[in-house]
C-alpha cells in the first residue's frame, strides 16, 4: 500500500474520531422534567416568572441567585446559579439555563439570557453568565 | 404618499444610495469585461473596460463611506444607522468606530479593503491581471449587493445602511402620539434628539483598530482564490502559487494579528474572565485562518518540490469559501442562542448563503472541469523528506479546523436534519482537549520538520539530532510545567508544552544558522518561535489562571445547596474600608471616583511582609457604566507584571446608580435627605471636634466668604463658611459648608462627604454662646457602599502576546522574501 493511501485512511480515522467526540460531548435541550431522570448536565430553555421572588442579597452571600423559571412545557422550577445576579436579568424574554438537577432545585453552571433591546423591536441582545472561571 | 418631513436631510441619503447602486454595477461591469479580457486574449479593450469598471467601483466605495461619515459626524438621526449606532456625546474616535459598529458598516469594510486590493493587484498582477481580477471583482459585485438595500420581487436584497429611521422603525406604532397627530409626525425630527449611542463594552481603542484589522484579513484572502482559480481556469497549474505566496502570506498575518487583537481586547475589557472563550463569533475568524496557514504551507512544498498541487489548490479554495462561511455563521442569525455576539438575522439569511453557495460551486466545478489535468507526482514522497511532514502539518491544521467547523456549526446540522443538538455542556473544555491534541501534533511537526531537508534527508543524522533536541526539550518543559503547576492538568497540554519548547528550540536553531549566512531562511523560524511562544503563554495564562478571590463564606440558603460543592465560589463582596485578606493580598474597596459615563471603583491591593510592613501597594480601577439606556455594564481593570497579570472584576456593587452623573439623576434636597439617618445638631467652637460612626469632624476655624460659588454676594449679604475637617477610616477630608443672611432671611448651603458618607449643614449662628451649630446626616449602616467583585491571577499571558509580534515579524520577513523571488521572473 502507499504510504499516501495509509496516510488517509489515519486522517479518515481522526475526522471520524473527531465527528463522535463532538456527538458524545454534544448535549441535549431539555425541560426540567428531563433534568429530573438524568444526572448528566443539560440545556433547559424557558422564560423567567416575573410574579415570583427574584432573590440576590450581596451582603448575605455574594454567590447565591435564585429565581423560578418556566421551561417550554409550563413547567416551573427554582433555578439556582452561584454567582451574582445579572445584569437587567428582569427583563429576559428568554433564558437558557445549563445545569442539572439537584433535589428539586435546579443548578445553573451558566445562564444565557436574552433581553429585548431598548430601542429597537428588530434586534434582541444576548447575554451570557458563567459561574465560574472557564478553566483547561 | 411623499410627504415631506421637516428637518431631514435627505441629500447624503440619495447620494450614498446612488453610490451603493453605482458600485454594484462598475464591479458587475468590471467582472464581466475582465472575463470577456481573458478569453479573447487579443482585444485590449475589454482590458480597459474592466479596469474602468473597477475604478469606477472603488470611487462610489470611496463615495459610500463618505456619505455615511457626513450623516454620521452630523448626527443627521433622520438616518437609521447613525441613530442607531452613535450619539452626540460619543468623542471623535468612537464616532469614526461607530460607522463599522453595525453589520452594513462591517460590509462596507471588507468591500473598501477588496476595493484597495483589486487596485493593487491592477498593478502589479501584470499577465494574472484579467484572469484574477475576474473573480475579485466578481466577490466584490457580489459584496455590494449586501448593501444595495433595494426591493425586487418583494423581497429586500441587503441591507443598506443608508435607510431613514422612519422606514426602518415604525414612529406611529412607537409612539402613539404620532399616529394621533400628523403635524407632530410631520415633524417628528425635533424629538430625535440623540442617537442610540454604542455599547459601552465596545467604547475602547481596541474598538478603533480590530475591525478595520480583521476585515483586511477577511478581505485579503479573496487573492489567494482569485489566483488559484485563475490558474485552474486559464490552465496555468503551476504557474499561479508562486505569485499567489506572499499574498497569502499577507493575508495570514493580518487576520492573524486581527485575531489575537480580538483575544486581547476580550482580556482587557470585556467581562470574559479570559483571553479566549471558544465562542461561535471568535472560532468564526480562526477556522478559515487555520486552513490558510495549511495552505501557505503546501503552497511552499509545491514550489520546492513539486508535490501536493491538489492539496495546495483545495486549501487555498477552501480557506475563502470558509471566510464567506463564517461570515454566514456570524451574520445571519443562525447561531441564535448558542452565542452572546452573533448578529442576529437581518433578513440575509438566503442571501448569505448564496454568497457561499457561489465561491462553493465554481471552486467546486472548475477543479472537477480540470481534475484529469492537474499535475500529480507518481512518485510518493520520501518519509524523510521535509515536503512529506509539512504536507502532514497541513493536513492536521485542517483537521483542527474540521472540529471548529463541526462544533461551531451544530445549529447549522439542527437546521438541516431537524435535530436538536445543543452544544457541549462544558464547551471549552472540549474545545481545549480536541484542540489542544492536535496543537501537540502541530508544534512537533514545526519542530522536526526543521531538521529534515527538502527531497532527501540522510537518516541518521536526523534522528540523532532529533532526539537530542527532543530530549532538551522535555527537560526544559519538564522544569516549566514543575514550577508553573502546569502539571496539574491533564497530560495532554504537558505535552503541548513539550512540543511547543521543541519547537521554539529547533526553530532557535534555524535562525542561529540564518543569522550566520542563510538569511533569507530567518523569516519561518521566527515566525515558528512566535508560535511556540504563543503555545507556551496560552498554555501557562489559562491553564494556571487563578481565582483569588475565593469566597467561603455566605449562608446556606438551602441543603441541596450545601451538597452542591459549590465552594470556593468566586465572587467576594467588599465592604468600603473594610479590608479582606485574599491570597497573599490585602484588598481594599476605598472609594469611588466618578467621571461620568464611567463610575470607577478604587481598590487598593497591598502585600504585606511578615512583620506587616507594606511591601507593595497598587490600585486598581475596574470600570463600571451605568447607563441610562442600556443598564450596568462594567468592565475589568488589570495590574500587569513582567510575569504575571492580576484582573479585577466588579459583578455587582450598591455603590453606583443608574443614570448618575446625568440631570435626569439630580433630585431636592428633601429627597435627598431621606438617604440619611435623622441629622443631629452640635454646638460647636472652633477647636470643637464632632465624632461619628466612622471617624471624626474638627471644626478648624469660621470665617466670612467673599464668593460662594454660582451666587453673587452683595454688600448686603453675610456668608459665613464653617472650615471642617473630616478624618474617616485614616484619611483627611475638607468640607466648608456656609450659613448666609440675605435680606433678613437666612440660608444654608449643605457640603457631603460621600466618601464618609456624610453630609454637613450650617444651621446656626449663636452669639450669645459664641458658637455655631453644625448639623450631621449620617448615612445609615445599611447604606453602606460595597461591591461584589472577582479577582484572577494570569500568569504568564506575556508570552501570549509577544510570541504574537514575534510571530509577525516572522511572517514580515518571509513576505519579503517570497516577494524577492518573484523578481527575476
Amino acid at each position: 500500500m502507499k504510504k499516501s493511501s495509509i496516510f488517509g485512511l489515519v486522517v479518515i480515522a481522526i475526522a471520524i474520531a473527531v465527528i463522535i467526540s463532538v456527538y458524545s460531548n454534544s448535549s441535549t435541550y431539555g425541560s426540567f422534567k428531563d433534568a429530573q431522570s438524568t444526572a448528566t448536565e443539560l440545556h433547559v430553555v424557558g422564560h423567567l416568572d416575573k410574579q415570583k421572588q427574584l432573590f440576590y442579597d450581596a451582603t448575605k452571600d455574594a454567590n447565591y441567585f435564585s429565581f423560578y423559571m418556566k421551561d417550554n412545557k409550563g413547567e416551573e422550577c427554582k433555578v439556582i446559579f452561584t454567582g451574582t445576579k445579572p445584569q437587567d436579568f428582569e427583563r429576559s424574554e428568554q433564558i437558557v439555563l445549563t445545569g442539572a438537577m439537584k433535589g428539586h432545585e435546579f443548578h445553573a453552571s451558566s445562564i444565557l439570557m436574552k433581553c429585548p433591546s431598548k430601542y429597537t423591536n428588530d434586534k434582541v441582545e444576548i447575554t451570557e453568565f458563567k459561574a465560574k472561571q472557564t478553566s483547561i | 404618499m411623499d410627504t415631506a418631513f421637516k428637518g431631514e436631510h435627505l441629500l447624503p441619503g440619495h447620494l450614498g444610495q446612488f453610490f451603493t447602486i453605482l458600485a454594484f454595477g462598475s464591479a458587475l461591469l468590471s467582472a464581466i469585461s475582465y472575463y470577456f479580457a481573458t478569453t479573447n486574449k487579443f482585444d485590449n479593450s475589454w482590458k480597459r473596460l474592466g479596469r474602468i469598471g473597477y475604478y469606477i467601483n472603488t470611487v462610489s466605495v470611496v463615495g459610500i463611506g463618505a456619505c455615511l461619515y457626513y450623516i454620521i459626524l452630523n448626527h443627521l438621526f433622520e438616518y437609521y444607522y447613525a441613530w442607531e449606532h452613535s450619539s452626540r456625546a460619543l468623542p471623535i474616535h468612537f464616532i469614526i468606530s461607530s460607522f463599522w459598529d453595525g453589520q452594513e458598516g462591517s460590509f462596507w469594510l471588507w468591500t473598501f479593503w477588496q476595493a484597495v486590493l483589486g487596485n493593487v493587484l491592477i498593478w502589479r498582477a501584470k499577465s494574472w491581471e484579467t484572469s484574477v481580477m475576474a473573480v475579485v471583482a466578481l466577490s466584490q459585485a457580489i459584496l455590494a449587493t449586501m448593501l444595495i438595500g433595494v426591493d425586487i420581487f418583494g423581497q429586500r436584497i441587503g441591507t443598506s445602511p443608508f435607510i431613514l429611521l422612519r422606514e426602518a422603525i415604525n414612529l406611529k406604532e412607537s409612539a402613539p402620539i404620532f399616529a394621533a397627530n400628523p403635524a407632530l409626525y410631520h415633524n417628528y425630527l425635533t424629538y430625535i434628539k440623540d442617537g442610540n449611542g454604542m455599547n459601552p463594552l465596545l467604547q475602547n481603542y481596541w474598538m478603533v483598530i480590530h475591525p478595520p484589522t480583521l476585515f483586511l484579513g477577511f478581505a485579503s484572502m479573496v487573492v489567494p482564490f482569485s489566483y488559484a482559480i485563475a490558474g485552474l481556469w486559464q490552465k496555468r497549474y503551476t504557474e499561479w502559487i508562486k505569485p499567489a505566496i506572499p499574498y497569502s502570506l499577507f493575508a495570514m498575518m493580518v487576520l492573524g494579528t486581527g485575531i489575537i487583537m480580538g483575544a486581547f481586547w476580550a482580556y482587557e475589557s470585556l467581562s470574559f474572565g479570559g483571553f479566549w472563550a471558544w465562542d461561535p463569533v471568535e472560532n468564526a475568524s480562526i477556522i478559515p485562518w487555520l486552513i490558510l496557514v495549511g495552505a501557505v504551507h503546501v503552497m511552499i512544498v509545491y514550489k520546492n518540490t513539486g508535490h501536493s498541487y491538489f492539496t495546495a489548490t483545495a486549501l487555498v479554495l477552501t480557506s475563502f469559501v470558509l471566510v464567506l462561511y463564517a461570515s454566514f455563521l456570524t451574520r445571519s442569525g443562525i447561531l441564535g442562542d448558542t452565542s452572546v455576539h452573533a448578529f442576529t438575522d437581518a433578513g440575509m439569511f438566503w442571501h448569505l448563503v448564496a454568497d457561499v453557495v457561489i465561491f462553493l460551486v465554481l471552486a467546486v466545478v472548475l477543479l472537477v472541469m480540470r481534475w484529469k489535468e492537474l499535475p500529480r507526482t507518481k512518485k510518493d514522497e520520501e518519509t524523510y523528506s521535509r515536503e512529506f511532514w509539512m504536507f502532514v502539518g497541513a493536513v492536521f491544521l485542517s483537521l483542527s479546523c474540521f472540529h471548529l467547523v463541526v462544533v461551531s456549526s451544530i445549529p447549522v446540522w439542527n437546521a438541516m436534519f431537524g435535530t436538536h443538538m445543543a452544544p457541549p455542556t462544558d464547551p471549552v473544555k472540549h474545545y481545549n482537549i480536541v484542540q489542544a491534541s492536535f496543537a501537540v501534533v502541530v508544534t512537533l511537526l514545526t519542530g522536526f520538520a526543521q531538521f529534515l531537508k527538502y527531497k532527501k534527508t540522510a537518516i541518521t543524522k536526523f534522528l540523532a539530532t532529533t532526539i537530542v533536541y527532543l530530549a532538551l526539550a522535555a527537560l526544559i518543559a519538564a522544569v516549566i510545567v514543575y514550577v508553573t503547576g502546569v502539571y496539574k492538568l491533564q497530560f495532554v497540554f504537558i505535552l503541548i508544552m513539550v512540543g511547543a519548547i521543541y519547537s521554539i528550540l529547533a526553530n532557535g536553531k534555524v535562525l542561529i544558522d540564518a543569522l550566520k549566512g542563510k538569511f533569507k531562511l530567518a523569516g519561518s523560524a521566527v515566525a515558528h518561535i512566535g508560535f511556540g511562544l504563543i503555545m507556551v503563554g496560552a498554555l501557562i495564562s489559562a491553564g494556571t489562571s487563578k481565582v483569588i478571590s475565593e469566597n467561603n463564606t455566605g449562608e446556606q440558603f438551602s441543603d441541596d445547596f450545601v451538597k452542591a460543592k459549590n465552594n470556593p465560589k468566586e465572587n467576594i463582596i467588599l465592604y468600603k474600608n473594610t479590608p479582606v485578606q485574599m491570597g497573599k493580598y490585602l484588598v481594599t474597596y476605598v472609594g469611588d471616583s466618578i467621571a461620568p459615563p464611567n463610575h470607577y471603583f478604587k481598590v487598593d491591593y497591598k502585600v504585606m511582609d511578615s512583620a506587616g510592613k507594606v511591601t507593595q501597594e497598587f490600585m486598581l480601577k475596574p470600570n463600571a457604566q451605568a447607563n441610562l439606556k442600556m443598564g450596568l455594564i462594567s468592565s475589568p481593570d488589570t495590574r500587569h507584571y513582567l510575569f504575571s497579570d492580576l484582573y479585577t472584576h466588579v459583578t455587582y456593587s450598591n455603590a453606583i446608580t443608574i443614570g448618575e452623573g446625568t440631570p435626569e439623576a439630580a433630585h431636592d434636597e428633601a429627597e435627598d435627605d431621606k438617604n440619611y439617618d435623622a441629622p443631629v445638631a452640635y454646638e460647636v467652637t472652633p477647636g470643637d471636634t464632632i465624632r461619628f460612626r466612622e471617624g471624626y469632624i474638627v471644626l478648624d476655624s469660621i470665617g466670612k466668604m467673599d464668593h460662594i460659588q454660582d451666587i453673587t454676594l452683595t454688600d448686603k449679604d453675610l456668608a459665613i463658611g464653617a472650615k471642617l475637617r473630616i478624618v474617616s477610616h485614616n484619611k483627611t477630608y475638607a468640607a466648608e459648608p456656609v450659613y448666609m443672611i440675605r435680606s433678613n432671611n437666612a440660608f444654608d448651603f449643605s457640603r457631603k462627604v460621600d466618601d464618609a458618607g456624610l453630609k454637613l449643614r450650617f444651621t446656626k449662628v449663636l452669639p450669645q454662646k459664641h458658637k455655631i451649630e453644625i448639623t450631621l446626616y449620617q448615612q445609615p449602616e445599611s447604606a453602606r457602599k460595597w461591591i461584589v467583585m472577582r479577582a484572577i491571577q494570569f500568569p504568564d499571558i506575556n508570552f501570549l502576546w509577544s510570541g504574537t509580534i514575534i510571530m509577525v515579524i516572522g511572517i514580515l520577513l518571509s513576505i519579503f522574501r517570497r516577494n524577492k523571488e518573484l523578481k527575476p521572473e
